[in-house]
């Protein structure tokens, strides 16, 4: 259901993060079924809530991913607990995409992170979800080195989703949020993308791109892959 | 020569990976003779643009026509073919 091992429930437990009721001779754990679901919820308020607030603090372990290594074998993780439920034609669309947009966070702030080097990323194949989040310098501040004329977020974001364009001039790419885009659009996923105040959703068969400002910015970037659709 | 890619991992996303394995498989590629066909099997492997533009465009760069693609019909695989064709 979490898709966690026992051994992660158990430190969720002694955390406090997911508590449990024991109960029987052997202390068996039990979850109710409310806060199941709200700690389901919680993935992309707590990664939210990260990349929110002006303390740096690193993410509890099991969700951060200091390193590209770290993240490299949670997606694989991700992948292979996907898999048990859907065919691998489906889940490496959406193993795709997460990797390309995590990935997409080291390639921009490697040696630049302003306070916490890494990514939040976490997920619930129950609730279809991906959650990505970084406190990198965003969008704007990667792509005004290359186009200094860029004065917000939303023009940033839109350049970054439309144009084959690098903030790693000079080498040659800049291709990774087209496709995310050309995936998304094509199948039965959604996205929302934010850096600083700007704020993407898309989903199956948009044509156009709409940003839209967000009151409350993020530093970095803020990122939710929907699959409802896939299982 | 067969490129099985899943040799190299079957998650394929980042650069530096892609970087790596094509540094790495240099001294392969250097073994090839002059007319050879190269084939490059994408079974079983995700794969994103970032990856296959560190591993795959300078291969093609390299041998240009004689570089064929087997199983491409994997989605990522074909989303990403579909984006470095545009390039």
């Amino acid at each position: 259901m979490l898709g966690v091992s026992i051994d992660t429930l158990r430190r969720w437990d002694s955390a406090g993060r997911l508590q449990s009721t024991r109960s029987g001779p052997r202390g068996h754990r039990y979850y109710s079924q409310s806060d199941i679901e709200q700690y389901l919820q919680d993935v992309d308020i707590i990664a939210r809530h990260w990349v929110e607030t002006s303390e740096a603090v690193e993410p509890k372990p099991d969700v951060y991913c200091q390193t590209r290594d770290v993240f490299q074998a949670r997606l694989e993780q991700f992948q292979a607990r996907l898999s048990r439920i859907t065919p691998l034609t489906t889940v490496s669309l959406v193993t795709a995409i997460a990797g390309e947009i995590g990935n997409n966070s080291f390639d921009h702030n490697l040696g630049n992170w302003p306070d916490i080097p890494g990514i939040f990323f976490s997920y619930s194949i129950r609730s279809r979800k991906v959650v990505l989040a970084d406190r990198g310098q965003g969008i704007l501040a990667t792509l005004k080195r290359v186009r200094p004329e860029l004065t917000n977020a939303d023009e940033a974001l839109k350049v970054a989703f439309t144009e084959t364009i690098s903030g790693r001039f000079p080498e040659a790419r800049g291709n990774g949020l087209k496709f995310v885009r050309s995936i998304i659009i094509g199948n039965p996923f959604s996205l929302y993308f934010q850096t600083g105040n700007a704020g993407l959703y898309l989903r199956q068969h948009d044509r156009d791109i709409v940003i839209q400002q967000v009151k409350t910015p993020v530093r970095g970037c803020f990122v939710t892959i929907g699959f409802e659709g896939l299982l | 020569m067969i490129i099985s890619l899943k040799k190299f991992g079957t998650t394929l996303v980042s650069r530096p990976s892609g970087k790596e394995a094509w540094l790495a498989f240099q001294p392969v590629l250097s073994e090839i003779s002059g007319d050879e066909e190269i084939i490059v099997d994408f079974d079983d492997v995700v794969l994103t643009p970032s990856w296959a533009d560190e591993f795959l465009t300078p291969l093609y760069k390299q041998f240009n026509d004689r570089v064929k693609l087997h199983n491409i019909d994997n989605p990522s695989v074909a989303a990403t073919l579909t984006i470095l064709a545009k390039q």
